[in-house]
């Protein structure tokens, strides 16, 4: 096993470190027989995958740890072929129906239905039903959730979904009322502490306290990315100590040298400027929420008090713009211009109007 | 040289005669009215904008507006010194063509002439561009086709008469006749003419008053019917005429030649200046009328024409190559522009007066590949029986709107070209070698060529359908006529049909159908049958129907970006009617493009070019919110169809444009950054997900795309590449150093990651370094250090050495190939549930072995290699044995044996590549044997396909055996 994040990956409900009480309630769940739908949401790097996998193993055993990917072609309506990969075990599948974009409707369509639609052969298995775990399920587009709605009821004997989102926001209604809902809330930075403790003694590394804390607060209560860090930090540093240097992830650095520039000055060539390394972001397959989120929380330590709310007003504003619309250039650019608006009245002591 | 000129003329006069009529009148009217020369002298003429007495005369003469008014004057004093110069010059210069026209003049030259030259360079009255004059011009001719542009100025001592006459009268001193007896002329023309027109039963000049049944459309009445009445450009005329007169000598043989080569190199010094175009042919025609003395006055007079020497050389040249090819370069011609501006109509014009009969080809035929191919054989290949016996021209009219079938007439053109081209070739080969060129020349004659000219006409030279075609083929883009031109000529054709029009009316109406000319001749028809009058208010109520024109995306961000300067910028300032005007423009400007989409990336991407006053930014927000809005928008509209909704989008475009309009000519890129963008978006998505499904599920199922980029790959490559490993060899690592690689080396594998050799340029300035970077570098294999890549930006990333680099691809496809075998091994065990962790350990003790195996081959280290390989290898079987059943066991012990000599034998070659001491190697095969021995199991010998550790050595079996 490889990195430390797989290697310490905790597999069974007990060995899960924090959130105890949703451990417990999970294994209850498993073993009382009837499992229902899970919608289990939270930040990424909160463990959420890691808390289904270790439930899926509650509930079959560990045969449901031996996985191989399989590679479906689906046809779609305008006879296009996609490619798609599933994680399957004997009692379980994954799939990440994002992959396909728009033709994930096809995908959740064809796959349940024959999913549902075949019993458990295999008699000496736990549980009668079969579990489909969907990554990614608040990307999914309506038609796709719409799909799944009448799924989920009438196939219910043979079939258990378990979603997985970031947010229940995109996430429709009807099915938000069809599945038992589980946050996973991401680890304190104690908890994240704890855990890069744990995983130090087992690896004999060097227990920096001090470090640690850093490491955690770094990586914005993500465990994956504070695991990650952790090791990075001890594969640079021959000796670590309090005073290594954490490296923070190169887009997060790039995203803080456009905050520089955009505090710098404010004029129409400035935002120019920052457009080539927006675009050069987004091409970097950074998400453009992420870009924005980032950029406000490098932009705020450097700004008056007062101005720091009416930012994250408009940091706001414009992430919801990105989410509904298609030009996530657009709104990333206004969201740099409003910005220096603000902050040149602000400079300037002109009374804001309000636009 | 005289004879060299003058000898080919009456050919081609006869020539032209036969196909042109038009001529014959004119030579017959020739003599009792001179022919103005010189119409240079027009800056001290009194030229009237609109001259209908001689216009009509002219027209009679088949040159409607041909000899430019007022030039008639100049008549008289030019006539004798033409005559008497030309005998001169005869006399005199017996040199060749350029020296001829780099003779400057005798000083005795009538004076009165040079002075006038003189003044008007002074005063810039002629130039060779129309645009370096400012105000009305009139273009003059020289015989050799030198054409420069004349200032039309009045003198002053002719004002007060002038104003007297108006423009019904010309001033009598300088014609020939007396105005009396040419408006007299003129009446009785306009009389026959009027007679004529009514036994013919097309009324409208006599009879304006009665309703006639079968009236022709203006259009086709007044369509120009000579070279020389043409409204288009002069330039695109002239250059569609060079490039027929190219065809001659392939089409007519050679007595053509020697006078076309001259035309044509008249021409052709010609494309390349804006000129015009109305006297060239007949002047060619009536050369013995002394053309020489005009062009050798013209050449003096005219200082502006240096250049003409310098390049005769090169025009030699070319007439010689034209000579020698014949047919042009290009074998097809394709004229575009917007509707309206007489593309057809030139096309008929030029082939008609080069003597060629036309075929059309338009979109109303069939155009299906066959059918066209036939047609096209058909005019190139065969011949009238009948009375019109001149060869064919195909125009191909509206071919941008060739689709699905109509693509047919596309290809079979460009079949036809690159035949063509073939056979061009195979004729050049002749000369070198012959049967080769015979065989390729065949093959030419097989697939139909093209030796007719063929002339394509399209509205939109971009459209989709002419791609290939716009590659082979000479493209002319059609440009409006001059406002003024086109007035004139409305007013013109207003006079003779009686219609009572104001000039400032049409130029009006021209203005706002946008020089299009048949759309100005409807309208017309259409009020004057109404019996309605035009005027300048009228034009822009509804009687005018307006063109749905859609412009160029360029031209609608220039609408945008640039805020026009006329006077509806004054009128805005005084009253705010003409904000609504404004927007209405842009609206139905924007709408009829339709491609929001593009023009709104076209607004962003250039909307931060441009140099707006902003000192806090506010017009940049609300412009880039309105874009945002207009994003939403769009995508609202694609999500729930509503298609209506559209009609919203251009104002989001318009606001802009009241925000940051300049009055300065913006300079407007076309949009790629988004696109290019997604492009690499893609490609980069593509490489995630491919790197993605190639880790091991165990790993992946934890992953998605966004975690990969955001969490992972920063912090992977830290750890990828510590620089706390020293490239140094193998066995002179620590052991915690061993133990760092091996788990670097799982890592990678567990990421599938790999290093791959990337030919890295080689350093020429540097010799001694191209040595080393022949042997390639390493990068990654999935190329994550892509993924942090940005531009400016230099990240704190350290790169392993290349040795070390080596090392660890070395051991990371090792280590996949020993995790296939045991793969393998464990498949064919029955899956039982505690497989996953036991394949863990055997991993991770393969792991510790390998590392062992790592060990240098020191003589004296190799029993402690043993040992230490030993215990490791006995725990593992230990472990194996008490988890699974006995055969298991067995199984996985014998794989153990397999791939401990596996690893070590590879371990064995690789200490023989780095030469340590040979007589370690007696000494390990026996180390190897009493492995084998020990283990007690029958030997298992696997030969792994495609692995090598780069040295072969031969061992025996019998050596393992023993």
């Amino acid at each position: 096993m490889a990195l430390l994040v797989d290697k310490h990956r905790p597999r069974t409900l007990d060995n899960l470190s924090y959130h105890s009480d949703l451990s417990a309630r999970l294994r209850a769940l498993a073993q009382s027989g009837d499992f229902p739908h899970l919608l289990v949401y939270g930040p990424s790097g909160a463990g959420k995958k890691t808390r289904i996998v270790a439930t899926l193993r509650e509930l079959y055993g560990p045969g449901v740890e031996k996985i191989k990917i399989d590679s479906r072609v689906f046809q779609t309506t305008s006879n296009r072929k996609l490619e798609f990969n599933i994680v399957a075990s004997v009692y379980h599948l994954e799939i990440t129906p994002s992959d396909v974009g728009n033709y994930d409707r096809v995908v959740v369509q064809d796959l349940l239905k024959e999913v549902a639609q075949t019993q458990q052969v295999d008699l000496g298995a736990k549980q009668r039903f079969k579990v489909v775990v969907i990554n990614e399920a608040d990307h999914l587009t309506r038609d796709a959730q719409a799909a799944l709605r009448r799924t989920m009821e009438k196939y219910s004997p043979n079939l258990r979904l378990i979603l997985l989102a970031n947010s229940t926001s995109n996430i429709i209604a009807p099915i938000r009322s069809r599945t038992l809902l589980v946050r996973v809330a991401a680890p304190s930075e104690d908890e994240i502490c704890q855990v890069l403790k744990r995983v130090g003694e087992k690896e004999h590394f060097r227990d920096v306290e001090a470090l640690n804390q850093k490491i955690a607060k770094d990586s914005g209560r993500n465990l994956r990315r504070a695991l990650l860090m952790y090791e990075a930090v001890h594969a640079q540093n021959e000796v670590v100590t309090e005073k290594s240097l954490v490296p923070p992830p190169d887009w997060e650095a790039l995203i803080a040298q456009i905050a520089d520039e955009i505090i710098e000055e404010h004029t129409p060539a400035r935002i120019l400027q920052v457009r080539a390394k927006l675009y050069d972001l987004l091409t970097h397959c950074i998400p453009a929420t992420t870009i924005l989120k980032t950029l406000t929380w490098k932009l705020i330590p450097k700004i008056d008090d007062e101005l720091k709310p009416d930012i994250i007003r408009w940091s706001a504003f414009y992430e919801h713009r990105i989410r509904l619309g298609t030009k996530v250039i657009f709104h990333l650019e206004a969201f740099v211009a409003k910005f220096m608006r603000v902050l040149e009245s602000y400079l300037n002591g002109i009374e804001l109007d309000f636009d | 040289m005289d004879m060299d000129m003058d000898m080919p003329l009456p050919e081609e006069l006869e020539l032209l005669e036969s196909n042109f009529q038009l001529y014959d009148d004119y030579l017959d009217l020739e003599p009792p009215e001179p022919y103005p020369e010189e119409e240079q002298e027009e800056d001290h003429q009194p030229t009237p904008s609109i001259d209908p007495p001689l216009i009509s005369e002219t027209h009679i003469n088949g040159h409607k507006r041909s000899r430019s008014d007022g030039s008639d004057a100049s008549a008289p004093e030019n006539v004798c010194p033409s005559d008497e110069k030309r005998s001169r010059f005869d006399d005199v210069d017996p040199k060749s063509d350029e020296d001829w026209l780099r003779y400057s003049p005798p000083p005795r030259e009538t004076n009165q002439v040079v002075e006038e030259r003189e003044r008007a360079v002074e005063e810039k009255i002629v130039s060779r561009y129309a645009s370096q004059i400012d105000g009305a011009c009139i273009p003059v001719t020289a015989p050799s086709g030198d054409r420069v542009y004349a200032k039309i100025c009045r003198v002053e001592r002719e004002e007060p008469r002038l104003k007297k006459l108006d423009v019904k009268a010309q001033s009598g001193g300088l014609i020939l006749e007396p105005v009396s007896i040419l408006l007299q002329k003129v009446e009785r023309e306009a009389f026959s003419k009027a007679l004529q027109a009514s036994s013919e039963g097309q009324s409208g000049i006599t009879l304006p008053e009665t309703p006639v049944v079968h009236e022709q459309l203006w259009v086709d009445k007044y369509a120009p019917s000579s070279f020389s009445e043409l409204l288009s450009d002069e330039q695109t005329n002239r250059e569609v005429l060079l490039w027929l007169k190219q065809w001659d000598s392939c089409v007519f043989g050679s007595e053509i030649r020697s006078t076309c080569d001259e035309v044509l190199s008249a021409l052709r010094r010609h494309s390349s200046i804006a000129q015009h175009q109305k006297h060239s042919d007949s002047i060619f025609l009536r050369k013995n009328k002394g053309p020489r003395w005009r062009n050798e006055r013209f050449e003096n007079s005219n200082n502006l024409d240096r250049e003409n020497s310098n390049s005769k050389g090169v025009q030699d040249l070319w007439n010689k190559k034209s000579r020698l090819t014949g047919p042009p370069e290009q074998k097809l011609l394709l004229l575009c522009g917007p509707p309206g501006l007489g593309k057809t109509t030139l096309a008929h014009i030029a082939a008609k007066h080069c003597g060629y009969h036309v075929v059309e080809v338009n979109a109303s035929d069939d155009r299906s590949s066959s059918t066209i191919e036939a047609k096209i054989l058909d005019v190139v290949q065969m011949n009238s029986v009948m009375a019109d016996s001149r060869p064919k021209c195909l125009v191909i009219d509206e071919i941008d709107g060739a689709l699905g079938d109509g693509k047919g007439a596309v290809e079979v053109l460009l079949k036809m070209v690159s035949a063509e081209k073939k056979s061009d070739m195979g004729k050049e080969n002749i000369a070198k070698e012959e049967q080769s060129g015979k065989k390729s020349s065949k093959k030419g004659r097989k697939t139909a060529s093209l030796s007719r000219p063929v002339i394509c006409i399209c509205n939109d030279l971009y459209a989709p359908a002419l791609r290939t075609l716009r590659q082979v083929a000479k493209v002319h883009v059609f440009v409006q006529p001059t406002v003024s031109r086109v007035a004139s000529r409305l007013k013109y054709i207003c006079n003779k049909e009686g219609m009572k029009t104001s000039s400032i009316a049409l130029t009006a109406l021209a203005e706002y159908t946008e020089c299009d000319i048949r759309s100005c001749l409807n309208t017309l028809q259409f009020l004057n049958k109404r019996n309605k009058t035009l005027s300048a208010l009228e034009i822009s109520s509804q009687v005018v129907g307006r063109k749905d024109m859609s412009k160029s995306a360029f031209d609608i961000w220039k609408e945008i970006f640039q805020r026009r300067k006329k006077k509806r910028e004054i009128k805005s300032d005084n009253n705010s009617s003409s904000m609504p005007n404004e927007f209405d423009i842009l609206h139905s400007l924007i709408s009829n493009r339709g491609d929001y989409d593009l023009i709104l990336d076209g607004i962003h991407e250039n909307i931060l070019h441009l140099h707006y006053h902003d000192p806090v930014m506010q017009k940049t927000v609300k412009c880039l919110n309105s874009l945002g809005v207009s994003d939403l928008m769009h995508q609202y509209i694609l999500r729930t169809q509503k298609m209506s909704l559209y009609v919203y989008l251009p104002p989001s475009a318009i606001t802009v444009h009241h925000l940051v309009a300049q009055v300065q000519r913006p300079n407007i890129e076309w949009p790629k950054s988004y696109q290019r963008s997604r492009t690499m978006w893609l490609e980069k998505m593509e490489t995630l997900r491919s790197w993605h499904y190639k880790i091991p599920p165990y790993i992946s199922r934890h992953l998605s795309t966004k975690s990969f980029v955001e969490d992972l790959i920063s912090p992977l490559l830290h750890i990828l590449s510590p620089p706390t490993l020293r490239p140094v060899a193998l066995q002179l690592l620590s052991e915690r150093e061993k133990n760092d690689l091996a788990q670097l080396v799982s890592t990678m594998v567990s990421y599938s990651i790999t290093y791959k050799s990337v030919k890295s340029e080689p350093l020429p300035n540097n010799p001694r370094h191209e040595a080393v970077s022949d042997t390639s570098s390493l990068s990654f294999n999935p190329p994550i250090n892509d993924f942090i890549n940005f531009k400016d930006y230099s990240s704190g990333h350290c790169v392993l050495a290349l040795a070390m680099k080596q090392v660890l691809l070395h051991e990371v496809e090792k280590q996949k190939i020993l995790q296939v075998s045991i793969g393998r091994s464990i498949h064919s065990t029955d899956g039982c549930t505690k497989e996953r962790k036991d394949f863990v350990e055997v991993e991770a003790s393969r792991a510790q072995s390998t590392k062992n195996d790592c060990v240098p081959a020191c003589v004296g280290k190799n029993m402690k290699n043993i040992s230490q390989c030993n215990p490791s290898t006995s725990k593992m079987l230990s472990n194996l044995g008490s988890s699974e059943s006995t055969t298991v066991g067995v199984k996985l012990k014998s794989h153990g044996v397999m791939k401990n000599s596996f690893s070590r034998s590879s371990n064995f070659f690789d200490r023989f590549k780095k030469s340590s001491s040979k007589g370690s190697q007696s000494t390990d095969v026996a180390v190897k044997k009493e492995a084998t021995l020990r283990d007690m199991h029958p030997l298992l010998f696997k030969f792994n396909e495609g692995f090598t550790n780069a040295v072969k050595r031969p061992v025996r079996i019998r050596d393992f055996l023993l």
